[in-house]
């Protein structure tokens, strides 16, 4: 137990908006790269674990079985784990775990996203990133959470949109150094602040990207790493803290999970003072603002202080004391989300082993800190690595690393090649429960009902039958609200859901506001209205502007808007006690949903060979160079041995007729679950000296039984739209 | 360092659970499983949760975690697996030295997800297997394989079925018991052949939370300690054209690690009762073959009726025979009551997959 862990090889793909490459061949070109780097093959691997964010970016549900096979984990221990926005550094937190716990002794860590199938824009997976009930109806997005934040830390800080723009301008700067970098770019803080605004204070170029790329690392034990590296780098400590996902209860200005984590991986570390002990910072830089909002919290200063100081002096230059992001970060190499993490991870190993090349940073480094945060702005996930003795020299490829030395083709567009759309029918009757009842009775009579927490001394909203801070003490009672309260935090957004502009001059103001007589910080996200944008200010009294009681429904829309409201709070303003609702068969209700996303995949590299094939009556494989095993479908990689497979070179025609039965089922139902009038067989179809086969329908005549080996032949499709369109016909 | 299983809780499982939100199911599951490991939430440095974005409904749905556990500010992190894959990561976290006590919940909430077939295609790949059928396709071809392969045959695999069903009678906690005959089985309707409706598990509703912790804290607060002496983990292919349909390779590697690590050479013999995942009866067979069980007739295998019995859970599902195991090996288990001091828990993520877990649960602790 409690074994020493290092960093010992890393690799990744080019960073771009779209990727030709399926979510596999991402991993897959990652993983090799990471093997090479370390001097390994996947037989010294001992377990595999996999980092991923939202399963609605690649379009896949479970995408971490999806991802098995080009992360490396065919017939090996894995396992994916996630913390939303802060998986990136979270995914080396578990690899320490399956090596510090003594069970493994080397562990390939992969983190792969592909947020380009997602349509009408990946933002929109993040409409369900909300409460059902309590948010999702007033179409937020994550530009508007983020813009929340932005104008919360701007008003406790002072800081202006200037002084935060330094930080893209900075960092897409050093991206220009990145052989990965998607939007590398040299521009000025001016050049950031005339950026189209897209939801205040949050411009164009205050945003990373989106992205598709992976990254991979490989940890092992001191042993292994000693045997192997000149330089190993050690992670020293690693800390992650979870806040509650009632984000309207807390204030936005600082992150203290993010400091709580930090806290833990400085004990582990033995870092006494961050500002002190620690060379080279790389907080996630989603946005801007968050690169020093993290650093407050990285450097447990709530003041904000000591990130003031250093920004002003210019300590955060890459030259500087207190290198800010050295890689280019989020912003300027993008953001994959959870490979953006382990890219800042990866840039950690790269500057404490002297391998970044024209990003090495001037002072000699021997501690980092990597950062990445993410959900409902609520985790953060630390790491610390360091380096032994004086800072090493040896030669690596990646001094020198260039662009096209790393996987992953972008295109322009999905629809120039092989692709196939899908739009998932996913619907959902989420039960309310006995709070959420209570708070949507309340709405529909035109009340912010909560429920009192008898040991916290507050009132919780929306109302919980249980106190999440205190013991989960059930909640004492129910009680309608004031309507009237104060905004926290706003933004004036332009843009909707899924990132589409608003109708020309149409303004959507989104507040925070802090409902009277429930308790500090308390409060609820809506919008506001009657007012003009450049009237609104933060601690403005609102008050709220109900629909008509025949138009309420039990909704959190039945709120229309808060309006100004100049009166101060009014102390004979309190809680009224009310009989809650009995929950029986008709009060029981539920909240209908659908997640309205669609997806357009490419095919991928070998598969775009594969489907070229198909449409002309061929089946093609692919040969692996090391194994020799002729792979089908086609791969441009041996999932056994994570050999490269080169998908021209090695592509290799196969009888479309030599096929044989494998298996084959009749199917009685659609995908919905419905019964088909007409039972379809599909077939799983093998061919002699092939290692695969191919499932597809087969297509029988009257009087034909099909028995497993009976000999088969593909069916020329005369077009090509997806696995639908492969059919087989009994020879 | 030994880690045991301090306390368990659960609410459910039914068909529905109309009226509580998933958060209350689970905040009860949370205060069982406290109340019986002895322990208050400061004692508990942090907790793993299993799930799924879209079976939770929620992109991320790792932010929805903290609050009902009661663990707001806490580390906490996500296994989307079944339950065993959670509960392995937590014994791995406290191995480091660097956690006591850990919590690992899952919960689901099946009855709210209104196209599950629907979804579950949407796990295939969309290039080459996403078929416009029910995904039970790829059970169906996988079965076929099976039966072609290995000594089952058809009626094995309902026989699986009448077993767990009739256990599940005595399980107060499994909605789907019942005096099933193995005609009743075959005859019922195709779904994907040689797959019939009664050979799928039915879902249900309900949350799962255990508390486990190191040894020293376990028997000092725990009312009953369980010990973990082994877990493991494995996954086969991703690429369904290319493994082998007719074994569960994730089994076999997931069981060689605990075994390993439980110091078991011959499970059969040594193990009293195995909890193994069912949700399609055939599998039932296969998990067992991998587990090295093949040809031994007189094992315990689901002795609560399984996920035939008590439901597919989803996540949950492993947490649920987990939760079996533990109150069988604390004879806590009612009318389902056998004699046992070591059990093997094993869990499957379903089709398409062959990602699987194991656990080896003892009363006493035992391998070094």
């Amino acid at each position: 137990m409690s074994q020493r862990v290092a960093v010992i090889g890393a690799g990744m793909t080019k960073f771009v908006r779209r990727a030709q490459d399926s979510p596999g061949e991402l991993a897959a070109q990652a993983v090799q790269m990471a093997l090479d780097d370390a001097g390994m093959t996947i037989d010294d691997i001992d377990a595999v674990c996999l980092g991923t964010a939202p399963d609605a970016f690649d379009g896949v549900h479970m995408k971490g079985e999806h991802l098995i096979a080009g992360a490396g984990g065919t017939n090996k221990p894995y396992m994916r784990h996630y913390v939303g926005g802060g998986t990136g550094v979270m995914s080396p937190i578990h690899g320490w775990m399956h090596v510090a716990s003594g069970k493994f002794d080397t562990c390939l860590v992969v983190t792969e996203e592909k947020m380009s199938p997602c349509n009408p824009h990946p933002a929109g997976a993040f409409l369900t990133i909300f409460d059902r009930v309590t948010e999702q109806p007033l179409e937020l997005t994550l530009i508007h959470i983020f813009a929340l934040e932005m104008a919360r830390f701007m008003h406790v800080y002072g800081y202006t949109e200037r002084d935060i723009a330094w930080v893209s301008a900075n960092n897409k700067r050093n991206a220009l150094d990145h052989p990965a970098a998607q939007i590398a770019q040299n521009i000025t803080v001016d050049d950031v602040m005339a950026s189209t605004l897209l939801s205040w204070p949050v411009k164009r170029l205050d945003i990373s990207p989106t992205s598709d790329a992976a990254v991979a690392i490989i940890m092992s034990n001191e042993r292994v790493a000693r045997a192997r590296k000149s330089c190993p780098v050690f992670v020293d400590g690693v800390g992650y803290r979870l806040d509650t996902a009632y984000w309207c209860t807390r204030d936005l200005a600082y992150p203290r999970y993010v400091a709580m984590a930090a806290q833990d991986a400085y004990k582990m570390a033995g870092v006494v003072d961050p500002a002190r002990d620690i060379d080279i910072f790389e907080p996630y830089d989603p946005f801007d603002y968050k690169a020093l909002h993290h650093m407050n919290g990285l450097l447990l200063d709530k003041t904000g202080r000591t990130v003031r100081e250093l920004l002003e002096s210019g300590a955060f230059e890459r030259n500087g004391s207190h290198p800010l992001c050295p890689s280019g970060g989020a912003l300027g190499v993008g953001n994959p989300i959870a490979a953006t993490g382990l890219m800042k991870i990866a840039e950690l190993y790269f500057q404490l082993s002297g391998q970044a090349g024209a990003r090495q940073v001037a002072k000699k480094a021997h501690r980092g800190v990597a950062q990445a945060w993410g959900d409902l702005m609520q985790v953060g996930t630390v790491v610390v690595m360091s380096s032994e003795g004086s800072q090493p020299t040896f030669q690596s490829a990646w001094q020198s690393m260039e662009r096209e030395d790393l996987g992953g083709t972008g295109i322009k567009n999905v629809e120039d090649g092989p692709h196939v759309c899908d739009e998932p029918e996913l619907s959902y009757a989420w039960d309310n429960g006995e709070g959420i009842t209570n708070y949507l009775d309340g709405l529909k009579k035109g009340k912010i009902r909560a429920s009192y927490d008898r040991d916290g001394g507050r009132m919780m909203i929306p109302p919980r039958t249980f106190s999440e801070i205190y013991d989960l003490s059930p909640a004492g009672g129910y009680f309608d609200m004031p309507d009237t309260g104060t905004v926290m935090t706003y933004t004036l957004s332009h843009v909707n859901w899924d990132s589409s502009p608003l109708p020309d001059g149409k303004i959507n103001i989104f507040a925070v506001i802090a409902v009277d007589a429930a308790g500090p910080n308390m409060g609820l996200v809506h919008m506001l209205g009657e007012v003009k944008p450049e009237d609104v200010k933060i601690g403005m009294r609102v008050r709220a502007v109900w629909k008509k009681a025949k138009d309420r429904e039990g909704a959190i829309t039945d709120i229309l808007y808060f309006k100004p409201n100049n009166a101060e709070p009014d102390s004979a303003l309190f809680p009224t006690p009310i009989k809650p609702v009995e929950i029986n068969a008709v009060t029981a209700g539920q909240k209908c949903a659908r997640i309205p996303l669609t997806y357009k995949y490419t095919a991928g590299v070998a598969g775009k060979a594969f489907c070229e094939a198909l449409l002309e009556g061929r089946i093609v494989g692919t040969r692996s160079p090391r194994t020799e095993r002729l792979l089908v479908p086609p791969s441009i990689y041996d999932e056994i041995g994570m050999d490269a497979v080169d998908h021209e070179e090695q592509l290799v025609d196969i009888d479309p007729n030599s096929g044989f039965l494998e298996s084959f089922t009749t199917v009685h139902e659609d995908r919905s679950g419905e019964m088909l009038d007409q039972p379809l067989v599909i077939a799983q179809v093998r061919f002699p000296d092939v290692d695969g086969s191919i499932f597809g329908k087969l297509v029988l005549d009257a009087g034909d039984a099909p028995v497993i080996g009976a000999a088969v032949g593909l069916v020329k499709p005369a077009s090509w739209s997806g696995p639908d369109d492969v059919s087989f016909k009994l020879l | 360092m030994g880690v045991a299983v301090m306390g368990v809780g659960i609410c459910g499982f039914t068909p529905t659970s109309t009226g509580l939100s998933y958060r209350e199911i689970i905040v009860k599951a949370a205060k069982m499983a406290y109340e019986d490991a002895g322990v208050s939430l400061d004692q508990i440095d942090g907790a793993v949760s299993v799930e799924e974005d879209f079976i939770s409904g929620y992109s991320i749905a790792d932010e929805y975690v903290p609050d009902q556990l009661g663990m707001v500010l806490k580390p906490i992190y996500t296994i989307p697996g079944d339950f065993l894959h959670g509960l392995s990561s937590a014994v791995m976290q406290i191995e480091t030295g660097a956690f006591k006590v850990v919590v690992v919940q899952s919960y689901s909430k099946a009855s709210n997800m209104l196209s599950k077939d629907e979804l579950l295609r949407f796990a295939f790949d969309p290039v080459y297997n996403r078929l416009g059928v029910s995904p039970h396709w790829a059970a169906g071809i996988e079965m076929r394989s099976f039966l072609a392969d290995s000594e089952y045959s058809l009626d094995d695999v309902a026989e699986v079925v009448v077993k767990n069903k009739a256990n599940a009678i005595f399980n107060t906690n499994a909605p789907y018991g019942g005096d099933w005959k193995s005609r009743d089985v075959l005859e019922s309707r195709p779904v994907a052949t040689p797959i019939t409706e009664a050979m799928i598990a039915r879902h249900a509703d309900g949350a799962v939370v255990v508390v486990l912790g190191i040894d020293e804290i376990a028997r000092e607060y725990s009312r009953k300690p369980v010990y973990i002496t082994g877990t493991g983990w494995g996954s086969g292919n991703s690429i369904l054209e290319r493994r082998d349909q007719a074994d569960s390779i994730g089994t076999r590697i997931a069981a060689e690690r605990a075994y390993a690590e439980a110091g078991i050479a011959d499970p059969a013999r040594e193990i009293d009762a195995f909890f193994i995942s069912d949700i399609y009866a055939h599998r039932e067979l296969m998990h067992a073959q991998a587990l090295g069980l093949g040809g031994h007739d007189s094992v315990i295998i689901n002795p609560n009726g399984g996920a035939l019995g008590g439901g597919d859970l989803f996540e949950a599902t492993g947490g649920a025979r987990l939760y079996e195991a533990v109150t069988q090996l604390r004879g806590e288990a009612g009318a389902c009551q056998i004699q046992a001091k070591r059990a093997l828990v094993h869990g499957w993520r379903g089709i398409p997959t062959d990602s699987c877990a194991v656990a080896i649960l003892d009363t006493e602790r035992r391998a070094s």
